[in-house]
């Protein structure tokens, strides 16, 4: 015997395997197609075309500023639908065929409704990260009122845990040039925002009612849905970028920095303010406002990344010229929060005195409730018709009532998450049913402790109007502290 | 069962793909492996794809794109080992990886370019949708319908879809009068209707007549071919054997007679 395989035993081999094959294959036997070797949710199982009540997911564009999805985390809850469609208004309230974009307001609602952290805000710890490790660039951060009430969740603390003392602490430790409130410069959005509308009521009837212009997300909702009533929106801009603009102007004179190598950095509850930051209106002298933008949860992760523990930080005050605030600054983060600080000032601009005490604890405009309504007696000015609105759905329900009915309201306040900032979609999650109330507590709880309770009262704000800008609508607060507004009604319609 | 693609109803939120992905247990993590003009292409881990699309009138519009499933599917009569075969009862044009020989014959055959190869593997198979034919077969719509919210993907019987597809154009003056898939290489599964003229959309403008018809002629001839070149030589063979063994016996005879 021999081991060599002769061509012929080869052929035969060859042929064989052949025919079997053949056989197999004619016999039917096909082994399994390939695919269906994962899972889908349950919603999708059986008859998945079958109506159910949660499906699918929004649209994120890949150039969008405020929010960005891994599609391997997605698990196609449909919860994100939920919020963007039944809390904002948003999603299915624009007609298809798609005109130019896909409609996102950058509220970021759906980042706290994904239970798989699929859908997060667009980051930018690394670009602050950067900037805090150059030293040619003066860093300056601000924080939000509404991100002094959450941000010790992310570290364990209670629930409406009071930190902004120890955020400040933890800012300076981190590494940043200069601390400071964005309550201050919501006090200075108050001076301009009370001014603006006592104006308006007495001189410019036809921009009322009056509605504000703080909220980000509520501003692109208006310029998407609601163009016909931008003129009717606040020309003032946000705290945010009021503060922005006041550093890169007021602050880099004083400080002798030129104005482009200051970095902006902002601590907000919100996702919106990421889109803001690059508005075109919003830069003066061809300076942004604003630079960078870190959620409350961002700002989480960048401490920890720098090792520094909340628990453990030492209190700190706020930066001197742009640092104090009042208690009308803090309030500007819960739902009716803007009406109250605005009506407190409007009240001493109109009569030279401060409010009574009801309205330093204006009850009406406070709460959870849908749309809240109240009225004010200004000496002077009369009786003021007032409503409160927060979630975008319920604006705009309020709204198609007003553009049919016309509006028995003369400022009416939007904010576009569910309770006003403490309920922004860039604040840390939450298991607590009661989460909004308790942050909501505990800013009123600060109201209330602070010393002064009224913008005007702010000693900086008050000499910020002494050395720069004059007076509320002066020529040089039109130029840095109002904007204009972006009719983006045909890029859905 | 076949499916309608409304394109004016699409909004991109790619949960089709996902959902697709979900289901076949493709992996998420692969880089993508073709994009041409801007546009991500299918691949191996990507059987179908959202592609973007901004019209002469700055439109946006978002085109779904996966295997068209022909009702005379180029890549399984191309298939020598039958490793696709168009599924009789749902319509599925599916791969049997089992008796794939991998020679990528399909890939060349599509008209559309959809099957792609699983080029980082060491026993590569072919990848393409399979239209869930498990899910079809138990009657469901392919996971990416399930997951459609917008009414984008419609699955159903054909004609039918074929006459609600007539009908929503014929209702609108926007939409164009051409069903995507109706006449396309012999018609196909899935359907695509649309307001904005398909060649800007990136589909390819192909013959009517299916692919298959072009070598039906010969092609069809070739078992019987086969089979009586096998009987042929098979002859020669038994008579070449019988004259060499008669030849033998006679020489053995003469031997004897010598003897």
């Amino acid at each position: 015997m021999t081991n060599k395989i002769s061509r012929r035993k080869f052929l035969k081999v060859v042929a064989g395997s052949g025919v079997v094959g053949f056989g197999v294959m004619a016999a039917g036997c096909k082994g399994d197609p390939s695919g269906a070797q994962g899972w889908i949710p349950d919603q999708y199982q059986g008859k998945g075309d079958f109506p159910v009540n949660l499906k699918g997911r929004v649209a994120i564009s890949q150039d969008n500023p405020s929010i960005e999805r891994d599609d391997e985390k997605c698990i196609l809850c449909g919860q994100c639908v939920e919020a963007c469609k039944n809390v904002m208004g948003v999603y299915g309230n624009y007609p298809l065929p798609l005109k130019n974009e896909v409609a996102c307001v950058g509220c970021g609602q759906c980042t706290i409704a994904c239970p798989s952290g699929a859908i997060t805000e667009k980051r930018n710890i690394q670009d602050v990260l950067a900037a805090i490790d150059d030293d040619s660039k003066h860093v300056v951060v601000q924080t939000a009122p509404a991100t002094k009430v959450s941000l010790g969740e992310e570290f364990g603390m209670e629930p409406g845990a009071s930190v902004g003392k120890k955020m400040v602490g933890a800012l300076k430790e981190a590494g940043f040039d200069a601390v400071f409130d964005t309550c201050f410069s919501a006090d200075l959005t108050i001076m301009e925002e009370a001014s603006e509308f006592v104006h308006r009521l007495t001189k410019a009837k036809d921009e009322i009612p009056h509605l504000t212009s703080c909220c980000p997300g509520w501003v692109k909702y208006c310029e998407y849905f609601y163009p016909e009533l931008m003129h009717n929106l606040s020309t003032c801009k946000s705290p945010q970028n009021m503060m922005g603009a006041t550093i890169k102007s007021f602050y880099a004179e004083k400080k002798g920095i030129k104005p482009e190598n200051i970095i902006n950095v902002s601590i907000m509850p919100c996702t919106a303010k990421k889109f803001e930051v690059g508005r075109e209106e919003l830069q003066v002298d061809d300076q942004r406002d604003m630079d960078y933008v870190l959620t409350t949860r961002e700002l989480a992760v960048l401490l920890k990344h720098k090792g520094i523990d909340l628990n453990n930080v030492a209190e700190s005050e706020y930066d001197s010229v742009l640092g104090e605030s009042t208690g009308a600054g803090k309030i500007f983060g819960a739902t009716g929060g803007v009406t109250e600080a605005a009506v407190r000032t409007a009240y001493y601009l109109a009569t030279g005195s401060n409010p009574p005490a009801d309205l330093l604890s204006w009850q009406p405009v406070r709460g959870m409730k849908a749309v809240k309504e109240a009225n004010a007696t200004i000496p002077g000015v009369g009786t003021v018709n007032i409503a409160v609105c927060h979630g975008l759905e319920n604006a705009r329900q309020l709204l198609n009532g007003i553009k049919e009915h016309g509006s028995k309201w003369q400022f009416i306040e939007f904010m576009a998450c569910p309770g006003g900032c403490i309920g922004g979609g860039g604040q840390p999650k939450s298991s607590e049913p009661d989460i909004k109330q308790k942050r909501i507590a505990a800013i009123y709880k600060e109201d209330t402790s602070s010393a002064k309770r009224c913008s005007h009262d702010n000693t900086e704000i008050q000499s910020i109007y002494k050395e720069f800008y004059g007076k509320p609508l002066s020529e040089k607060a039109e130029k840095y502290l109002h904007t204009s507004f972006v009719n983006r009604h045909d890029r859905l319609f | 069962m076949a499916v309608l693609v409304d394109i004016t109803k699409c909004i991109g939120c790619e949960g089709c793909s996902v959902a697709c992905k979900m289901y076949n247990g493709l992996d998420f993590k692969a880089k993508p492996r073709n994009i041409k003009d801007g546009h991500l292409e299918l691949d191996d881990n990507r059987w179908t794809v959202i592609q973007e699309f901004h019209t002469a009138n700055d439109d946006l519009r978002f085109v779904k794109k996966q295997c068209l499933h022909c009702l005379e599917p180029a890549c399984a009569s191309a298939c020598f080992s039958k490793a696709i075969q168009k599924d009789e009862k749902t319509g599925a044009v599916v791969y049997y990886p089992d008796l794939c020989v991998g020679c990528r014959y399909c890939m060349v055959a599509c008209p559309y370019s959809i099957p792609k190869y699983q080029w980082n593997e060491q026993f590569p198979q072919v990848a393409k949708c399979q239209m869930c034919e498990s899910r079809l077969s138990k009657g469901d719509a392919p996971a990416c319908v399930s997951a459609c919210t917008t009414g984008a993907l419609i699955s159903g019987d054909r004609d039918e879809l074929i006459k609600k597809a007539h009908e929503i154009i014929a209702s609108d003056s926007r939409y164009v009068n051409h069903v995507y898939g109706e006449h396309e290489v012999g018609g196909s599964e899935w359907l695509y209707i649309s307001d904005v003229p398909f060649e800007e959309l990136g589909f390819k403008q192909v013959s009517d007549t299916p692919v298959t018809n072009y070598s039906k002629s010969y092609l069809s001839k070739v078992p019987f071919f086969a089979a009586g070149w096998a009987l042929f030589l098979a002859g020669l063979t038994y008579y070449n054997h019988r004259v060499e063994k008669n030849k033998k016996n006679q020489d053995d005879e003469n031997k004897d007679k010598e003897d």
